[in-house]
């Protein structure tokens, strides 16, 4: 059956999510209200350097603290963590190589930028919110 | 040989570049249906996975599947840039998650053994959560590592070309 204990775990991700995506689009919004200028920011202007990586690398850094003292058998935990850990490294290399890339002038291609760091901020966030689903199983399991 | 024949050669493909992003987004839905399947079917799903684990069949399935979703993807990379597959990572692609899941059995099973060693209460449910985890990590892993490294051959290739 589905409960609200169930759906905890929405509220975790969203305590990552709401400042990474919300608050600067707010700031943004109030920013621009005190200036009186006319901004409408959408995210991959706002982060089409690739920032979501950071983020990204933060929630992986928070799952694997959790998942190192969850109810799983140490091999669990190291895999989790292990592999977590490279899509949290992954996603922050899109960032940290765009900023090289517009430091040394070299060929800096946005677009690609926001939709690489996109695509591997979701597979981090999902990957986050399935493990978090995970461990509140395991740990109901080991309260029994 | 006459001045249209330049023209009417065939130019050669580029050979297909990966990029992790074609990977995570297929990983990131993969990881949203597991994670909804178990919301929705906190008990059926589960014990599903755990019985296919039992009968034997749960390691060639997961093979099968994650074979079949690489191949698609990196067809479907090529076919969107029109360019040619390469062979090392067909290769990578062929061997790569047969690999990582024969790799993650053997965890598992050491995994099982290790709870069993310790002899602790509530046994066939920790067991249970034990092979949903190493299901679906096992899952991510087979889809995104053959990638990664995929990824890390071309940047070294690059580099040193």
């Amino acid at each position: 059956m589905l409960g609200w204990t169930s759906l905890k775990w929405l509220l975790w991700i969203s305590l990552y999510v709401i400042p990474v995506v919300f608050l600067p689009w707010a700031i943004s919004r109030t920013w621009a209200h005190q200036h009186g200028k006319e901004l409408h920011l959408k995210p991959q202007q706002m982060f089409r350097r690739g920032e979501l990586g950071l983020p990204s690398l933060i929630l992986a850094s928070s799952v694997i603290w959790n998942l190192l003292q969850s109810g799983f058998t140490p091999h669990t935990a190291a895999l989790g963590s292990v592999i977590m850990a490279l899509s949290g490294m992954m996603a922050v290399t899109v960032w940290v190589e765009t900023y090289c890339r517009q430091a040394s002038g070299n060929d800096l291609r946005p677009e690609r930028a926001w939709r690489d760091s996109r695509s591997l901020a979701l597979l981090v966030f999902s990957m986050a919110a399935v493990l978090e689903i995970l461990m509140d199983r395991v740990t109901r399991v080991v309260s029994q | 040989m006459s001045a249209a024949a330049p023209a009417l050669a065939k130019t050669p493909r580029q050979l297909a570049v990966v990029r992790l992003a074609d990977a995570s987004e297929a990983v990131a839905a993969l990881s949203f249906g597991f994670g909804l399947l178990l919301i929705f079917f906190p008990v059926w799903f589960p014990q599903m996975i755990v019985r296919s684990w039992q009968r034997g069949q749960l390691m060639p399935i997961m093979m099968v599947f994650t074979l079949l979703l690489d191949t698609c993807l990196y067809l479907r990379v090529a076919y969107l840039q029109s360019a040619k597959p390469r062979p090392v990572a067909a290769a990578c692609l062929g061997s790569l998650p047969l690999l990582v899941i024969g790799g993650l059995s053997l965890l598992l099973r050491s995994a099982v053994s290790h709870i069993l060693l310790l002899d602790l209460p509530n046994l066939q449910a920790r067991v249970g959560e034990e092979i949903l985890a190493h299901t679906y990590l096992g899952l991510v892993s087979a889809v995104f590592l053959p990638f990664l490294v995929i990824r890390l051959l071309q940047q070294f290739k690059a580099a040193n070309s």
